[in-house]
């Protein structure tokens, strides 16, 4: 067994998402505490053009494990043949593709599993990683128990690290070992249905402005637009909003939709369920705008920012945009 | 066509939750629920018998004795019967274990579609369906907002990164559904009567074939510390000022930050 430090990297059109930059980044940055090298595991659109890349996040080599735009759990059984006996870790991002391709991981080599972790480090030579679980009422550490096989598969939230850029490495790259038959390659799109508007992946945003029930319609959002636009952040929403059809579901935050890790979140006409809760609560900053003072979202944001947010949010809008002008 | 819908039994949603001293949940100190989101693969599973596609609908649980409880009420809900998996050697098990447990049941019982929740409440990892995938070698549809039947295949509507895909695979499979199935059914007070002379079987590990030593003590994970999140500096306030005030201290407030 080597100290490798394995990554999922997901890639479209030849780009890698940017889970793949930050979990280079995270890798590389644990081999150089366990003491082997960042392999990145390659798969999708483009992958074999975009792989030699990863190297520029500290990337020493890249496997390919295919070049299609097909489901992601058919990477599986590559993935394996990549993963067996091979390293101390390998990161996978908490995305639904991510979760499928680690479980089956787990499933396939009988490793332990991790997270969703907020931090993961090397220690005693093994991975010390922490999770938040019971709806982030308890914070725990925890490590592969003695004598269980490698690597320990992690699951890493968004923008639990943050992609070094301008690196000029560039990662040895090669094909994937001998896959074995399985039947997890039999799932196949049969239709493909495109939204009309382009929706932006919320994982990727370091700032998010969302809106809940409070927000009242489809056109309700729109000054919630014009301040993600001045802040150069995206806007996201609550399950109800979204169950509403004022937005669509891609941007729901929370349980059941993405789990977002921001430098800034701005929640407005949001209560604070629980299930919201836990999709934005590792944001770095909270502001919450709500006219009910006793919204239970107030008793965990950095700001809460009481009154009505048809006129707040133009208002911070506009300031904001009158001090970016002087 | 048959399913097994898979549900946990969890600590209720919200409730003040903590960790014995020897580092695992203490399941006795809070009400215990269905996990919220297995009601939804409940609901799938029953609207599909309701449409006459399922034959029948079968629930399995992992857990302690109590976690009958949740198979009974998941009966009054619906479905013909259930299986609890219930081992002293299965305590503080880890999701590889738990797949391991559901596989080799799930094996024994011979579904053509094993429901699973999209996750469970209490460790939010989404692994157990992959892993149970992985294990008995079948393909796995994950993350539906519907999941449809058609002839020897099944599919399920999945959200992409611009829009949805209906992905489909060979039957027999593992699916997960979200909450977007729609909202699960109340067990009616009739169907609570039912579920008590609704068979509940339950099942040591020798009845699936597995032993102790094969589960390794139940997890490949320990849990070496366990602690109250950090406490967060208090929430600052602003109430009861202009719009335009208002503004310009939230302004100031990301400023200081760097935010702005
Ligand atoms: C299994 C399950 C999974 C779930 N998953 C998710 C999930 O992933 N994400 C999610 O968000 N929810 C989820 N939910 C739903 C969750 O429980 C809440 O119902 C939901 O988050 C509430 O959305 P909201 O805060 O927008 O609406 P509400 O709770 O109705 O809150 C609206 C708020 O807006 C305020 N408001 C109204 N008008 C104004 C105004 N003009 N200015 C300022 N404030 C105003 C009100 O004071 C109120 O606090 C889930 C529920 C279940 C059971
Ligand atoms: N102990 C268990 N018994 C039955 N089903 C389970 C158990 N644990 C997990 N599952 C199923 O697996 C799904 C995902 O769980 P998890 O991987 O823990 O997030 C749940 O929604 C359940 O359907």
């Amino acid at each position: 067994m080597s100290n490798d430090i394995l990554f999922l990297a997901e890639f479209a059109a030849g780009t890698p998402a940017r889970s793949a930059l930050e979990l280079a980044t995270g890798a590389a940055e644990l081999a150089s505490q366990s003491g082997g090298s960042a392999i990145g595991l390659a798969y999708g659109a483009g992958a074999s053009d975009g792989a030699a890349a990863l190297g520029a996040q500290g990337a020493a080599r890249a496997i390919v494990l295919g070049n299609e735009d097909r489901p992601a759990i058919t990477y599986a059984p590559a993935l394996v043949a990549a993963t067996r006996d091979a390293g101390l870790a390998l990161l996978a991002p908490a995305t639904p593709n991510g979760r499928d391709l680690a479980a089956a991981v787990v499933g396939s080599l009988h490793v332990p599993a991790f997270g969703p972790v907020r931090a993961v480090r090397i220690a005693d030579g093994v991975v010390e990683s922490e999770q938040a679980t019971l709806q982030g009422s308890v914070v725990t550490t925890s490590r592969p128990a003695d004598g269980a096989p490698s690597p320990s598969v992690v699951l890493v939230l968004a923008n639990t690290f943050t992609p070094t850029d301008g690196g000029t490495g560039s990662a040895e790259v090669s094909a994937a070992p001998a896959a074995e038959e399985s039947a997890l390659t039999q799932a196949t799109v049969a239709e493909s249905h495109e939204a009309e508007a382009k929706v932006v992946n919320l994982e990727e945003a370091t700032i998010i402005v969302a809106g809940g029930r409070g927000v009242a319609s489809e056109e309700g959002f729109a000054p919630l637009r014009e301040l993600a636009g001045v802040l150069g952040g995206a806007v996201g929403a609550s399950r109800a909003a979204a169950d509403a059809g004022w937005i669509p579901y891609q941007l729901q935050i929370g349980q059941t939709g993405k789990v977002v890790k921001p430098a800034l979140y701005i929640g407005a006409g949001i209560s604070g369920a629980i299930q919201h809760r836990v999709g934005m609560q590792t944001a770095e900053h909270v502001v919450a705008i709500n006219k009910d003072p006793d919204a239970p979202i107030g008793e965990f944001a950095d700001l809460f920012v009481v009154g009505d947010l048809f006129q707040i949010i133009p208002a911070l809008t506009e300031e904001i945009r009158r001090r970016k002008g002087a | 066509m048959k399913i097994v819908v898979c549900i946990k039994q969890v600590p209720a949603t919200g409730a003040d939750k903590r960790y014995t001293d020897d580092l695992t949940l203490d399941r006795t100190s809070v009400d215990a629920i269905i996990n919220p989101l297995d009601e939804y693969a409940i609901e799938q599973a029953l609207r599909l018998a309701d449409a006459g596609i399922a034959d029948s609908v079968t629930y399995l649980s992992m857990g302690p004795d109590q976690a009958a409880e949740a198979l009974r009420r998941a009966l009054a809900m619906g479905g013909d019967d259930a299986v609890l998996i219930t081992d002293a050697a299965l305590a503080g098990a880890d999701e590889w274990a738990t797949a391991k447990v559901l596989a080799a049941a799930l094996d024994k019982l011979a579904p053509d579609v094993a429901l699973m929740g999209m996750a469970s409440d209490d460790a939010r990892g989404s692994l157990v369906p992959g892993a149970v995938a992985a294990m008995r070698n079948v393909p796995l549809l994950s993350y539906g907002s519907e999941l449809a039947i058609e002839g020897d295949a099944a599919r399920v509507r999945r959200l992409s990164a611009t829009g949805f895909d209906w992905i489909t695979a060979p039957l027999p499979v593992v699916a997960t559904v979200t909450d977007q199935v729609g909202e699960p059914r109340y067990a009616s007070l009739k169907g609570i009567m039912a579920a008590k002379r609704k068979p509940l079987e339950t099942w040591g590990l020798a009845d699936i074939g597995l032993s102790a030593d094969e589960l390794k003590g139940a997890a490949l994970t320990v849990v070496t510390d366990a602690r109250p999140p950090e406490e967060k500096a208090p929430t600052e306030r602003i109430e009861n000022l202009p719009a335009a005030e208002a503004a310009t201290k939230i302004a100031d407030w990301l400023a200081a930050r760097k935010l702005i």
